[in-house]
């Protein structure tokens, strides 16, 4: 995909703007939680080996509230997650019956479907946001670490966000199928 | 419509969605929603709920092992240990008759040691045994049943994902399931191997066999696959052990795996990459559905069905064994066309606590180990049935000239060897919860 050939109207033009746009930006946020997940398994590895390092009285010890850093990173590296899972449909479904049946009705069930998506997501991204508001106004600080929770809300609002964008764009993708306009190599009908 | 009415009809709703290619996070959340609307009348409390569900299944301490062991996977398949373990395997068996076979299915009971997933321990198995099963003449349909099943060694053997979710779900300490999943992981590998080796008396092939090799050279090339004894003894002994909690032991393991991966010098940016979007796409699509679970599930505790479901079950007579021989016949029925996740996400919560209320003469928590390893057997013989078995799927993908045909054919008395399995460890509990009970003996 180098660009839209210009006999293709501005139409097209402006769908594979979108459509490279939306890889690249569920790209880079599952690689921004590939990144996080990673951070985590570093500290956890650095804090058994300082644990190991104190109960064998050399020194040091564990990282102070690990389990919270670990919570914390865990929940906005799957947030980040979510808009790759949804633009490459990683989903988990029952495909059964699809070439049973027809054409037409396997194209508008995507279609349903992908709006069913947009819809959970942007009911998951207004809830956290919705529950951010919350942790800000009471203050609550994780148990040991003492971080405030709803920085851990904020940097996983990006990914919800970018949910919402990415289950928008695949209305967008289904819709054109739906319609019978040719699409990317990929069939994600 | 009464509350038990209400979560009765949620069944087929749920079901017709899902076959209607609703994605099971999906059709789970909606029904769940939908049905906690109909009980309050207002959906107040599940918004309310909402505010913090979705950060803290996505947070919760415990789950965090899933994604951990998903990239331990990922780096596994990268580490050159699948290679290695063939070798190491072949070096010991290749004499045989089917003993290139036995020595795939070998190869992935080890790799599932430090491999939590049966579709990548198919994928990497697969790539490194098929040419070798076909340079020595093996027929395709033996070539591809042995490796798809042999893939589902990845989660037999501990660490597993299935496991891990099953533990969550009811409640159950993933320490001792991993222990108590480690004989019938071996009694699998036998069994397949046994199931190569009529095969190979049965029905005349042109297969060959490898020269026999020295124990020196056995001892060699048994000495290269250190990183993936060394691997599972510190995850899974570490775990059972008490040194770190299974998130951590998942985290050690993942460190370890990605070391392996660099050492073999296969690791780099771009295969970081892959490993990391694999990850996330699998990741994600496990917790959309924990947490339509959590949704689905909180509407049918408040119907209170599961409750008074477990009542009916406990007083209605039934002998408990003949209520298990249903449970696990209807998992096979559904394993055929429904993954192996969703279909333990989708039944646990429901079916464990019926099943808990049957006397079936044991302790809950021998119980919940034994059902656990049960199900996880179930569930997996899922992934090698027709027509919906995605570890067929996978090796036939890479054996190009065999028709699907050839692998359904080839699978099936690997599929049978794991019938008479679910059988034996359903009628001897103490086979599967032995070794645990061993290790208790110690703490």
């Amino acid at each position: 995909m180098t660009g839209a050939p210009f006999y293709l109207g501005k139409g097209e033009f402006m769908y594979g703007v979108l459509s490279r746009l939306a890889e690249v930006i569920a790209r880079a946020m599952a690689i921004i939680g590939g990144i996080v997940l990673l951070a985590v398994i570093v500290l956890t590895c650095v804090s058994i080996i300082g644990r190991a390092f104190y109960s064998s009285g050399i020194c040091c010890g564990p990282i102070r509230g690990i389990y919270d850093y670990t919570e914390l990173g865990m929940a906005v590296a799957l947030f980040a997650f979510l808009p790759w899972c949804q633009l490459r449909n990683t989903h988990a479904s029952v495909d059964l019956f699809k070439p049973a049946f027809p054409d037409a009705m396997n194209r508008g069930l995507t279609v349903l479907v992908d709006i069913g998506m947009l819809g959970l997501a942007v009911l998951l991204a207004q809830r956290l946001y919705l529950g951010m508001l919350d942790k800000i106004n009471f203050g609550d600080t994780t148990f040991i670490a003492q971080v405030p929770v709803w920085w851990g809300y904020a940097a996983s609002l990006v990914g919800a966000v970018g949910f919402v964008l990415i289950a928008a764009f695949c209305v967008l993708r289904s819709l054109r199928l739906f319609i019978g306009i040719p699409t990317d190599s990929e069939d994600y009908a | 419509m009464s509350h038990i009415e209400l979560a009765l009809w949620s069944f087929p709703v749920l079901l017709g969605l899902v076959f209607l290619r609703v994605p099971i996070a999906l059709a789970m959340l909606g029904v769940g929603f939908g049905g906690a609307y109909l009980v309050y009348g207002t959906t107040l409390p599940i918004m309310n709920q909402l505010k913090s569900l979705t950060f803290g299944t996505f947070s919760n301490y415990s789950f965090s092992i899933i994604p951990l062991f998903l990239l331990m996977g990922q780096f596994a398949t990268l580490s050159g240990m699948s290679a290695s373990l063939f070798r190491a395997a072949e070096s010991f068996l290749g004499h045989k008759r089917g003993g290139v076979a036995m020595s795939a299915v070998g190869a992935c009971a080890g790799f599932g040691a430090i491999c939590g997933s049966s579709l990548a321990t198919a994928a990497t198995m697969g790539q490194v045994a098929l040419p070798e099963l076909r340079r020595y003449g093996y027929p395709g349909s033996l070539a591809t049943g042995a490796l798809a099943a042999g893939g589902t060694l990845g989660i037999l053997i501990p660490p597993s994902v299935i496991l891990v979710i099953y533990a969550i779900l009811a409640e159950q300490n993933i320490e001792k399931l991993f222990v108590a999943a480690l004989i019938p992981g071996l009694i699998a590998a036998l069994g397949y191997i046994l199931a190569i080796s009529v095969w190979m008396r049965v029905s005349p092939n042109d297969a060959q066999v490898r020269p026999r090799v020295p124990w020196g050279e056995r001892m060699k090339a048994l000495a290269l696959v250190w990183p993936v004894l060394t691997i599972f003894v510190v995850v899974v002994g570490g775990i059972y052990i008490g040194v770190f909690t299974p998130t951590e032991a998942a985290a050690v393991g993942a460190a370890g795996t990605f070391l392996a991966s660099v050492a073999s010098g296969q690791m780099n940016w771009s295969r970081l990459k892959q490993a990391i979007l694999a990850t996330a796409g699998a990741s994600a699509m496990i917790y959309l559905i924990i947490l339509g679970a959590g949704v689905y599930n909180s509407f049918l505790a408040l119907t209170q069905l599961p409750q008074l479901g477990a009542e009916w079950v406990g007083s209605s007579g039934f002998s408990p064994w003949v209520v298990l021989g249903v449970v696990l016949l209807m998992y096979l029925v559904f394993g055929c066309v429904m993954d192996s996740l969703s279909m333990v996400l989708l039944t646990v919560p429901i079916i464990y606590p019926i099943m808990l209320a049957l006397d079936f003469g044991m302790s809950p928590q021998d119980f919940g180990l034994w059902f656990g390893i049960l199900v996880l057997i179930v569930v997996e013989v899922g992934l090698i049935t027709p027509p919906v078995g995605m570890n067929l799927f996978i090796i036939n993908g890479i054996a190009r000239d065999t028709p699907i045909r050839e692998t359904y054919k080839g699978a099936l008395p690997f599929v049978l060897t794991d019938l008479v399995r679910v059988v034996f460890l359903a009628a001897f509990p103490a086979i599967t919860l032995w070794l645990v009970w061993f290790i208790d003996g110690f703490g």
